[in-house]
């Protein structure tokens, strides 16, 4: 199987959970082949998809307001795009959007979006609506989830939509595109915890 | 040295000091070459078929005229070893005729068809997109007549699918099959005008030839072979023939084993755990590499004497690698013929012992004669495993046709280096050996004793000397250094990791200082025979004394010896898995300096017109970029052009290639221009002020506290760690690669997070890690760091930006660029602006690269002389287009040489016997390329100089009717 590196880059305000998605993606499976790095603000991980291997080039990015402009080095170039905000935080929403719309401006042109709602564990402090979210997802077209960095819930999910949405490598072999539909429009979430 | 002995008799060895030496040097070859046979071979000694003998002996291995019986015969036993060729030698040297890559799978049938069974040629299935071995079979075979065997290349191997046999190019991997067929139904033979050439110069012919070599008349005269081997009778002292006996002895024990059967062969006596097993079946990985070096130091083995000794049939080829037996055979003449005159011309006796055939299998001596093909002549001393750097000896083969890429750095006066470098090899290896042998009580050692007349003493009184004993000690041994113990040892990864890595494995972790050393043995790399044995041992050498050194070093007993020697052998198979990148590495950089070849004289005007063109910049950027333009264009040129001889393919695994190339880049056009580099680099920052800024602005951050600029909660680095920060900035900058420069940026990354985590245990993201990059920089105050970044960020491989190096680097680049706009209120927008710029500049980079580029873009530099009347000439580099016209350099040329009156000069292009004055309206650059691209090289220059009146057309001009009138 070939592998496909792909550079995914993470976006969103301080504190929203950034790297937390990122260390239980990478840690949680018992993929032990991870390559030890240097720190968690560049984290890898391959997973299968069709007849590819992905391998995610996961590069953080600091979500501080002073940090703000360095974010086009980190974009570039990527495949995919998940920008995250913390449902108990309606500041974090509105950087959402800053960054989603910096994306359509300067980002790369077939970047996948994916957003993820994170620490959806703390429900009962919510101050961004699911369905607000949902909706505004799906008004640019981007993936969306709601995950929870601490009970390991949907990172998994996250990952693999985004996986789905890369498209295939232009020359690849016709039988790798049997094996997977790609739709444009964003999945639905499909569970919710909590 | 040749020159030494070489009219010396026999007795005179014993006294001269010099040949003495090169007993001494023949005998640590000797042993040098058994241990590796052994860590090759796997199954119990088997004696060889003759017949197979015969073959090889046709292939594998022409002896050199000289006769056994002659005294005079050999003198240094360098000289000898240039008069012969290995199968090797023979590979390297034609294969233009058989390395047929665009070949395909019906051409290379039809070629075959009207081939002797045994022939072969390798080509590259378009289908498949894998080399493939296609070997013509005997006529009763009622398949097809042609069979086609896959080649894996895998990391720094190639091995022929099916097969556990690994080769570290394609050039041994065709040479073993040569000798041993392994999986195959039977060896591989040459055509007969390859097999039976006597000299360099027939090789070439019919290098030349190319692909049309299988059409040509050459290639269906058969030459009779003559060979008619005289028994060698020589008349050695007694000392020396006492001597002789033993190297015999063990040369014969080597002989024994042979596997003709891979699979087989490569079984341990004592199987491996099978889970060791089944790991490297499953990776498919191959079973065992073949260090290439016990290829060329093969034993030849003397055995002549003895029959070979009858076992199951297959004889166990492994060995048989030794397609370079010149090295043993060398070694062993050193010892064995110490008669120096003249060889005798043509009669082909092949002295038994010259090296045997290569193929360790022990030949009987008679077949061999029969089957000896036409000694060969003057043979080059170098059978480097590889034909890459041109051997040093030969003088010919560099000025071969071909442009050598490969002129090795010729060491001078090769014998005395090497044989110093040999002698070392040897007392590394003398106390395995030495332990080995009296550890399995029946050695007899011969392969100390031989040589070295006082060390050799003690170990020989003390060893039995029968060569019975030796042949026992011979198989114990293999038995012992199964390959797949050694890819035992190989595969753990403490061993690997902590006992013998080759330095080249952990470039990263060596300190700066020792990849520097590392970079310089490259140097070495490559000589000669001698020097690549010792190149080769050297690594394991160090790696034992710096890793391995508490344990091993000194000769403590604290590990077995035994366990000390499989050690120290895959110590030696890591190194010899190195070696080709580092040989072709080291040939690109060879190639680059020599100026009469297209590449070299590319990058050398690149390099002269960087340094005489400073100022045509506009930025640092800018500059930096047309830096790695001009080094991903070379990539591609190196890829396409056939230059590299032999081909880049057939010496790298292809997935490989890339990354060989952009080191080899590095090599021949960062390291000469690392200090226009940083010159250009600086003044542009200084010129525009950035520096003063960042001066201050550092200065400004430098007070801040860590808290100030970002940092929330994690502990900063103290003073000491801090100035341990800086020391690896300040080893970057003195670095050339952009990747040891990054691998330190890496460390220092490492650092900075080691101390965050220690003191809070817990995972930092960039939300902690680049506000603590921020304070470190600002800490170390260092404003050269910036110009470093940027030298990184531009010239750092493209396609590693996107892994972890190159999210460090931009986190370096973010966190200077904070630092530079400290003061600025504004600074985002500023930051914003300027990031996109440099994304727009990166995009575009990356886009320039998909498109291949075209040979056009090489050509963009011209070196003009302007050849003044009263003075001499002052030559410069011209950024030319290809299209410019003569014109129009003219004009360019008035105004760089600031010459008064520009009318009155044209432009010239002198050659050896002509000078012609260029129209107006030509393209100075076409013609350039034109020029290069004659088969015979001719010096040329671009002139420009006053034209006073039509007299100045230099007479030839005119009688060639060349001169081009301008106006």
């Amino acid at each position: 199987m070939a592998i496909r590196e792909l550079k995914v880059c993470l976006l969103g305000d301080t504190g929203v959970g950034k790297s937390s998605i990122v260390c239980r993606f990478v840690q949680d499976h018992f993929d032990h082949n991870i390559s030890p790095t240097i720190g968690a603000s560049f984290l890898t991980k391959t997973v299968p998809c069709g007849n590819e291997l992905h391998k995610f080039l996961i590069w953080d990015t600091a979500g501080q307001e002073r940090f703000h402009s360095l974010a086009p080095m980190y974009y570039r170039g990527s495949a995919a795009a998940v920008i995250v905000y913390d449902i108990t935080k309606l500041d974090s929403f509105q950087t959402l959007k800053k960054w989603v719309k910096e994306l359509k401006e300067h980002g790369p042109e077939d970047i996948v979006v994916a957003i993820a709602g994170n620490k959806n564990d703390l429900g009962d402090i919510r101050e961004v609506p699911m369905k607000e979210a949902k909706e505004f997802a799906e008004s640019i077209a981007a993936i969306f989830i709601e995950t929870s960095a601490r009970n390991a819930v949907n990172v998994e999910e996250l990952f693999q939509k985004i996986s789905k949405q890369i498209p295939p490598l232009q020359n690849a072999e016709v039988e790798s595109n049997d094996s997977f539909k790609l739709t444009r429009q964003p999945n639905p979430t499909t569970r919710r915890c909590c | 040295m040749d020159s030494s002995t070489p009219s010396e008799s026999p007795f005179c060895g014993l006294t001269n000091r010099s040949s003495s030496f090169f007993k001494l040097v023949d005998t640590f070859a000797l042993e040098i070459g058994e241990l590796k046979k052994e860590m090759v071979q796997t199954a119990p000694a088997l004696d060889k078929d003759p017949v197979e003998l015969e073959g090889l002996q046709g292939g594998a291995y022409l002896q050199p005229p000289h006769c056994s019986g002659l005294v005079g015969e050999w003198d240094s036993g360098y000289d000898s070893l240039r008069r012969r060729m290995s199968v090797l030698d023979r590979l390297t040297e034609t294969h233009q005729v058989w390395l047929l890559l665009a070949v395909s799978e019906d051409e290379a049938s039809s070629i075959l068809l009207k081939q002797p069974p045994g022939v072969f040629l390798v080509r590259k299935s378009a289908v498949l997109q894998k080399k493939v071995l296609s070997v013509r079979l005997d006529e009763d075979h009622s398949e097809s007549p042609i069979s086609h065997f896959n080649i894996r290349e895998s990391q720094y191997a190639f091995s022929i699918e099916g097969s556990g046999i690994s080769f570290a190019d394609l050039f041994h991997l065709v040479a073993f099959y040569c000798v041993s067929r392994d999986i195959l139904p039977f060896t591989l033979k040459l055509p007969e005008a390859i097999s039976s050439a006597k000299t360099q110069k027939e090789l070439e012919e019919v290098a030349q030839l190319g692909a049309g070599f299988w059409d040509s008349a050459l290639c269906s005269r058969r030459r009779a072979s003559p060979a008619v081997c005289r028994r060698l009778s020589r008349t050695l002292g007694p000392q020396q023939a006492k001597r002789t006996g033993d190297v015999e002895e063990s040369r014969q024990r080597h002989l024994g084993v042979h596997s003709d059967s891979a699979p087989p062969t490569l079984q341990p006596h004592t199987p491996p755990p099978s889970s060791f097993q089944d790991s490297s079946r499953s990776i498919a990985a191959p079973l065992c590499f073949v260090n290439p070096l016990f290829l060329q130091t093969h034993p030849r083995s003397p055995q002549v004497h003895r029959p070979p000794q009858s076992e199951p049939e297959k004889a166990a080829d492994s060995e048989q690698l030794s397609s370079e037996p010149d090295v043993d055979q060398t070694k062993l003449n050193c010892k064995a013929r110490p008669s120096p005159p003249p060889r005798p011309p043509p009669p082909r006796s092949m002295p038994s012992r010259r090296p045997a055939p290569p193929p360790p299998g022990p030949p009987a001596p008679i077949s061999r004669t029969k089957s000896m093909p036409v000694p060969v002549a003057p043979r080059q001393q170098t059978s480097t495993r590889r034909p890459a750097p041109a051997p040093p000896t030969v003088g010919t083969r560099t000025s071969s046709p071909t442009k050598s890429t490969t002129s090795p750095n010729r060491p001078p006066p090769r014998p005395k280096q090497p044989d110093l470098e040999a002698l070392r090899c040897h007392i590394a290896l003398d106390d395995e050996t030495i332990a080995r042998a009296l550890s399995r009580a029946n050695l007899p050692s011969c392969q100390p004793a031989p040589a070295t007349e006082e060390p050799s003493q003690n170990l020989t009184e003390s060893l039995p000397e029968s060569g019975e004993r030796g042949r026992q000690r011979l198989s114990d041994m293999s038995i012992s250094t199964s390959s797949s113990d050694s890819l035992e040892y190989s595969r753990s990864p403490g061993f690997s990791l902590d006992l013998a890595p080759s330095p080249s494995q952990h470039p990263a972790e060596d300190s700066s200082e020792d990849d520097e050393d590392v970079e310089e043995d490259d140097e070495d790399y490559g000589v000669g025979m001698e020097a690549d044995l010792e190149s080769r041992l050297r690594p394991i050498l160090k790696a034992r004394r710096r890793r391995v050194g508490v344990s091993l070093g000194g000769g403590s007993f604290v590990l077995p010896r035994s366990l000390k020697g499989r050690f120290s052998k895959v110590g030696g198979m890591f190194s010899s898995l190195m070696t080709p990148e580092k040989r072709a590495v080291k040939r690109i950089a060879e190639l680059s300096r020599d100026k009469s070849s297209y590449f070299g004289s590319l990058v050398q005007n690149y390099i002269s017109f960087v340094q005489e063109n400073r100022s045509c910049h506009t930025s640092g950027m800018d500059f930096l970029q047309t830096v790695r333009q001009f080094m991903t264009q070379m990539k591609a040129y190196l890829r396409q052009s056939s230059e590299l001889d032999p081909p880049l393919e057939s010496l790298i695994p292809e997935d490989q290639i890339d990354r060989v190339l952009e080191k080899a880049m590095h090599k021949c056009v960062l390291k000469p221009l690392k200090s226009d580099i940083e010159v250009i680099l600086h003044d542009f920052q200084v010129n525009s002020g950035a520096l003063q800024q960042l001066r201050e602005n550092l200065a400004l951050a430098k007070n801040k506290k860590p808290q100030e600029l970002g940092v929330d909660g994690a502990v900063p680095p103290d003073s000491m760690a801090i100035e341990k920060i800086r020391q690896k900035f300040l080893n970057m900058r003195k670095m050339y690669s952009p990747d040891q420069k990054v691998s330190l940026l890496l460390r220092v990354c490492k650092l900075i997070y080691t101390i965050m985590q220690d003191n809070s245990g817990r995972m930092y993201g960039a939300d902690d890690f680049l506000p603590m990059l921020t304070y470190v920089v600002a800490q170390c105050d260092m404003p050269q760091l910036d110009t470093e970044v940027q030298y990184m960020m531009e010239l750092l491989d493209p396609t590693l930006l996107q892994g972890e190096g190159g999210y460090y680097l931009t986190s370096a680049y973010g966190a200077m660029a904070l630092i530079k706009n400290f003061q600025e209120e504004q600074a985002a927008q500023i930051l914003s602006s300027e990031a996109r710029n440099t994304l727009h500049q990166w995009h575009r980079r990356r886009t320039a690269q998909r498109s291949v580029p075209s040979v056009d873009d090489f050509q963009n530099f011209l070196r003009v002389a302007l050849q003044e009347v009263g003075s001499g000439c002052t030559a410069k580099t011209l950024q030319v287009q290809p299209y410019s016209t003569a014109e129009e350099v003219c004009s360019l040329c008035a105004f760089k040489f600031k010459v008064p009156d520009p009318e009155n000069y044209a432009l010239f292009l002198i050659t050896e016997d002509m000078s012609q004055q260029l129209a107006p309206d030509t393209h100075p650059q076409q013609i350039k390329a034109e020029l290069h691209s004659r088969p015979l090289a001719q010096v040329f220059h671009f002139v420009y100089r006053k034209v006073d009146n039509l007299n100045l057309c230099s007479q030839a001009d005119i009688s060639n009717g060349n001169c081009l009138q301008v106006e």
